[in-house]
C-alpha cells in the first residue's frame, strides 16, 4: 500500500468543509457563567479604581476598566467583549466621571473612550475567539490522528480477522465518543440494539450504503451503520454511536470512522488472501501426499503381488520341468515377498495409527528387551549383515514395544539397505538423567546434506533405485514424538561416512 | 504345459529393474524352452538388444531410467523385434501409447505365467504364409472368394466387415489396438473412432460368433483394442 498516498488522504479527509457551522467560534453566543464572570471583571475594576483614585490620577482608572474589557473579551468572546465595553463605560461614567452618579456625558471626548473600549473588546474577542477555535480544531485533529495511527499499528499486528473486528470496534468508539459494534449478517449479535436500530443495519446489509443515524427517516435510531464491502458482498457493518451534534468536528470525526473502515476492509482482503494461500498451500502439500502415497501403494504392493503370483503360476504350470533348485527358489521368492508385503502393510497401519492420533498403551519397558527382539528380527531378514548391540542394564521407560520395537527395525532395515554388504550395524544406547537414546549407527556412505533435511517426510526416498516405500523413517519419526521423544539423524559420522540413526526417550522419574 | 525344445532355443530379453520379477521370469522361461538374459534399465536394454541380439523382448513400461515407451521407439526405428509390454492394470494410456509405438502386446501386473507364455508365443510364431484359406474352429474364411461360411453355412459380411475379418484372423492372439484397426480399414481419417469400431465388431460377433453375448471369437481388450483367439 502507497503510505504517502494513504497519508494525504487521510488529512485531505479531516480537513474541516468551508461550509461547517461554527458552533464554537469567535461568535459563540455567550453563556450565563461568561456573563457572570463579566461583571466580576468589572466590579474588581470598579473597586479598585475606587480605591485608588485619591493616589492615582484619573486615567488609571480608565485603565483598570480598559483592562477588564480586555480580559472578558479574551475569555469570553467577541459578545461579551462588546456588552463588557459598553457595561464598562456606563459604570465608568456613571461611578467616576462628573457628574458622578448620572450617565450624561459632560465631554465630548468621554464619545472617544466609549468607541475605544468598544473597538478593544470587539477586536480582542475576535481574535481570542478565533485562537481558541483553532486550538479546538488543532486538538481534536491531534486526536483523530492519534486514534488512527493507533489503529494502523493494531492493524499491521492484527493476524486474524477477529482482531482486525476487535480494533475497529476499540478505535470506532474512540472516535465516536460512544459505543460501537461489528455485525455480520450470517450471525448478528443485536443484543445492545433497539428496533429503529435493527432496522437500520438490516438496511446496510441490503443496500450495501451507509446508514446515518442522524439523516431524516431513520425513526431515531442510535446508530450509525456503514457496511464494509468485499466483492459486491457485506462482509461485516460497523455501527457507531450517533456523534454529538453541537461538536464542530463531528464531520471529521465521522470521516475518521470512514478511513478506519476502508483500512479495516483492507486488512480483511489482506488476511483473506493470506488464508487462501496458505489453504492453496496446505492442499498441495497434502495433494503431494496422496500422489505419493499412490505411487507408492501402486509400486510397493504390487511389486511382491505380480512376484508372487507369477512364481506361484509358474510353480502350479511348470512344475514338471522346472529344475528342483529353481522350484526351491521360487518358493523362496514367494516368502520373501510375502514377508515384503507384510513389512509394508504393518508400516502402513502403523502410520495411519500415528496420523489418526490414536491413543498409546503405554506400559513398563525393558528397553534391552525391545532391542534385542529387534535385532533378532532384522537377522532373520538379513542373515549376511553383522548387526550388534551393546546391552548393559537399562533404566525401564514407558513405551508400547510393539512400536517401539518397529521402529528400531525400520531403522536397522534403512543402515542395512543404505551399507555396502556385508552390512555393519552397531546399536548403542546412552543413559542421561532425563532421557535414554538409542542409536543405530551404520557405515555407509552417509546421507547428503540435502537429504538430510528430508529423510522424515513421507515417501522420501533417498535413493529411488532401492527398493523401499519412504515410508520406514516417516514412521521411527512419528513413533519416536509418539512416546514423548524424538528421532534426530546424524551424517557423517566419521572420516565423511557412516550414519547415525538417534531416537532419544524420556526417562520416568520412578525408572532409576 | 511344457514345449519341446526348438533348436536354437529363443533368446528372451526380460526388462526389469525388479529383481524379483527378473528372477521368477528367468526361472519360468527356462523351463518353457526359453534362453533368457536381462536388463534392468531402458539404456541397458538397448545395449542388450545390439549385443545378443534376442529373438524377443519382455519390457517393464516402468524403469528408472529411460521410460519404457522411449526405448519402444527406439527399437522400432531399426527393428521389429517382438515386444511384449508389461504394465499395471490402471496404466491404460500406457499401454495403448505403447502399442501405437509398436509394442506387439501387453500383459497387465499381476499376471499368470499361463498368460505371459501364450503372448510370447504368439509374438514368436513366423507370420503366416499368406493362405487363400484360414480356419479357426467352425468358421472358415475363404480369401479369393470373399466368402465365409460357419459349420458350412455361409456368412453373408459387408465388405467392410469382411476386411475386419480378415485383419483380425491375420493376427491370432495378438492384441490389435483401436487405433491400429480404424488406421487400417477405415484410413487415416478415422484414426479415433473408436465408437464406430464397436458397431461393426458387434455386427461382425452377431455373425460369426456362437453366442454372439459371450464371445469368443474375437476378444475385447477394454479400453485397448480387440484379440483374435487363436486355438
Amino acid at each position: 500500500m502507497d503510505s504517502k498516498g494513504q497519508a494525504a488522504k487521510t488529512s485531505a479527509m479531516l480537513t474541516p468543509a468551508p461550509w461547517m457551522p461554527r458552533q464554537e467560534g469567535w461568535a459563540a453566543l455567550p453563556r450565563l457563567p461568561q456573563v457572570l464572570g463579566a461583571v466580576l471583571f468589572l466590579a474588581v475594576a470598579a473597586l479598585a479604581t475606587h480605591l485608588t483614585q485619591d493616589s492615582f490620577p484619573e486615567p488609571s482608572g480608565l485603565f483598570l476598566f480598559f483592562v477588564a474589557v480586555l480580559l472578558a473579551a479574551v475569555r469570553f468572546g467577541f459578545w461579551i467583549g462588546i456588552a463588557t465595553a459598553i457595561a464598562a463605560f456606563a459604570l465608568f461614567n456613571f461611578l467616576f466621571v462628573a457628574p458622578l452618579y448620572t450617565l450624561a456625558i459632560a465631554k465630548p471626548g468621554d464619545l472617544l473612550v466609549l468607541a475605544e473600549f468598544l473597538c478593544v473588546a470587539g477586536l480582542t474577542g475576535f481574535l481570542a475567539g478565533r485562537l481558541r477555535e483553532e486550538a479546538n480544531a488543532a486538538k481534536s485533529r491531534a486526536a483523530v490522528l492519534e486514534v488512527l495511527s493507533a489503529f494502523a499499528t493494531d492493524l499491521a499486528e492484527a493476524d486474524e480477522p477477529l482482531a482486525v473486528e476487535q480494533a475497529l470496534v476499540l478505535h470506532a468508539t474512540a472516535l465516536a465518543h460512544g459505543p460501537a459494534l461489528v455485525l455480520h449478517e450470517a450471525n448478528p449479535d443485536t443484543t445492545d440494539l433497539q428496533a429503529a436500530d435493527l432496522q437500520a443495519a438490516e438496511r446496510a446489509f441490503r443496500r450495501h450504503i451507509p446508514q446515518d443515524a442522524a439523516e431524516p427517516g431513520q425513526q431515531g435510531g442510535r446508530y450509525t451503520f456503514l457496511p464494509l464491502m468485499q466483492q459486491g458482498q457485506v462482509v461485516l457493518v460497523l455501527g457507531y454511536h450517533r456523534l454529538d451534534s453541537q461538536r464542530p468536528d463531528r464531520f471529521a470525526r465521522a470521516a475518521a470512522i470512514e478511513v478506519i473502515c476502508h483500512q479495516a476492509n483492507l486488512a480483511l482482503e489482506r488476511l483473506r488472501f493470506a488464508q487462501a494461500a496458505e489453504d492453496a498451500r496446505t492442499a498441495a502439500t497434502r495433494e503431494q501426499l496422496r500422489t505419493a502415497l499412490l505411487t507408492s501403494l501402486s509400486h510397493d504392493l504390487r511389486t511382491p503381488l505380480a512376484t508372487i503370483l507369477g512364481a506361484i503360476t509358474s510353480l502350479r504350470q511348470l512344475g514338471a520341468t522346472l529344475p528342483p533348485a529353481a522350484r526351491d527358489d521360487l518358493a523362496l521368492a514367494i516368502e520373501e515377498e510375502a514377508q515384503r508385503l507384510a513389512s509394508y502393510v504393518d508400516n502402513l497401519l502403523h502410520m495411519t495409527r500415528l496420523q489418526a492420533g490414536l491413543a498409546l498403551h503405554l506400559i513398563w519397558v525393558d528397553p534391552a528387551d525391545v532391542i534385542a527382539a529387534a535385532v533378532a528380527r532384522a537377522h532373520r531378514a538379513f542373515p549376511l549383515a553383522e548387526i550388534t548391540a551393546d546391552l548393559p542394564d537399562l533404566p525401564m521407560i514407558r513405551a508400547e514395544s510393539a512400536l517401539l520395537e518397529q521402529s528400531l527395525f525400520n531403522l536397522i532395515d534403512n543402515a542395512v539397505k543404505f551399507s555396502p554388504p556385508p552390512a555393519r550395524i552397531q546399536i548403542s544406547t546412552l543413559v542421561q538423567p532425563t532421557s535414554l537414546t538409542l542409536t543405530v549407527t551404520d557405515q555407509g556412505p552417509g546421507i547428503a546434506p540435502d537429504s538430510l533435511a528430508q529423510i522424515f517426510t513421507p515417501f522420501f526416498r533417498a535413493n529411488p533405485n532401492l527398493s523401499g516405500t519412504g515410508l520406514g523413517l516417516t514412521i521411527c519419526h512419528g513413533i519416536a514424538a509418539a512416546l514423548g521423544g524424538s528421532l534426530t539423524a546424524e551424517s557423517p559420522v566419521a572420516d565423511g561416512h557412516g550414519t547415525a540413526m538417534h531416537i532419544s526417550l524420556p526417562l520416568p522419574k520412578a525408572s532409576a | 504345459m511344457s514345449n519341446p525344445p526348438i533348436w536354437p532355443k529363443p533368446l528372451i530379453l526380460i526388462v526389469d529393474d525388479e529383481p524379483q520379477i527378473q528372477r521368477f521370469l528367468g526361472h519360468a522361461l527356462a523351463a518353457s524352452g526359453y534362453d533368457t538374459c536381462f536388463a534392468a534399465t531402458g539404456q541397458g536394454a538397448l545395449e542388450a538388444v545390439a549385443a545378443k541380439k534376442p529373438d524377443a523382448m519382455i519390457l517393464d513400461l516402468g524403469l528408472p531410467d529411460l521410460n519404457g515407451k522411449a526405448v519402444i521407439e527406439t527399437l522400432r526405428a531399426k527393428s521389429n523385434l517382438p515386444i511384449i509390454v508389461l504394465s499395471a492394470h490402471d496404466q491404460e494410456m500406457e499401454k495403448i501409447m505403447a502399442l501405437d509405438l509398436g509394442a506387439n502386446d501387453f500383459v497387465a501386473k499381476p499376471f499368470g505365467i499361463g498368460e505371459l507364455l501364450a503372448r510370447l508365443r504368439a509374438c514368436l510364431r513366423k507370420a503366416p504364409q499368406p493362405e487363400d484359406v484360414l480356419r479357426q474352429g467352425p468358421l472358415v474364411i475363404d480369401l479369393p472368394g470373399h466368402s465365409v461360411t460357419r459349420d458350412g453355412a455361409p456368412v453373408h459380411l459387408t465388405p467392410t466387415e469382411f476386411d475386419l475379418l480378415v485383419m483380425l484372423a491375420h493376427n491370432p492372439g495378438r492384441v490389435l489396438s483401436h487405433r491400429q484397426i480404424l488406421l487400417q480399414i477405415w484410413g487415416p481419417a478415422h484414426g479415433e473412432d473408436v465408437p464406430y469400431l464397436r458397431v461393426f465388431i458387434g455386427q461382425l460377433r452377431q455373425k460369426i460368433e456362437a453366442n454372439p453375448s459371450a464371445p469368443d471369437l474375437i476378444r475385447t481388450e477394454p479400453g485397448i483394442g480387440y484379440r483374435w483367439m487363436a486355438d
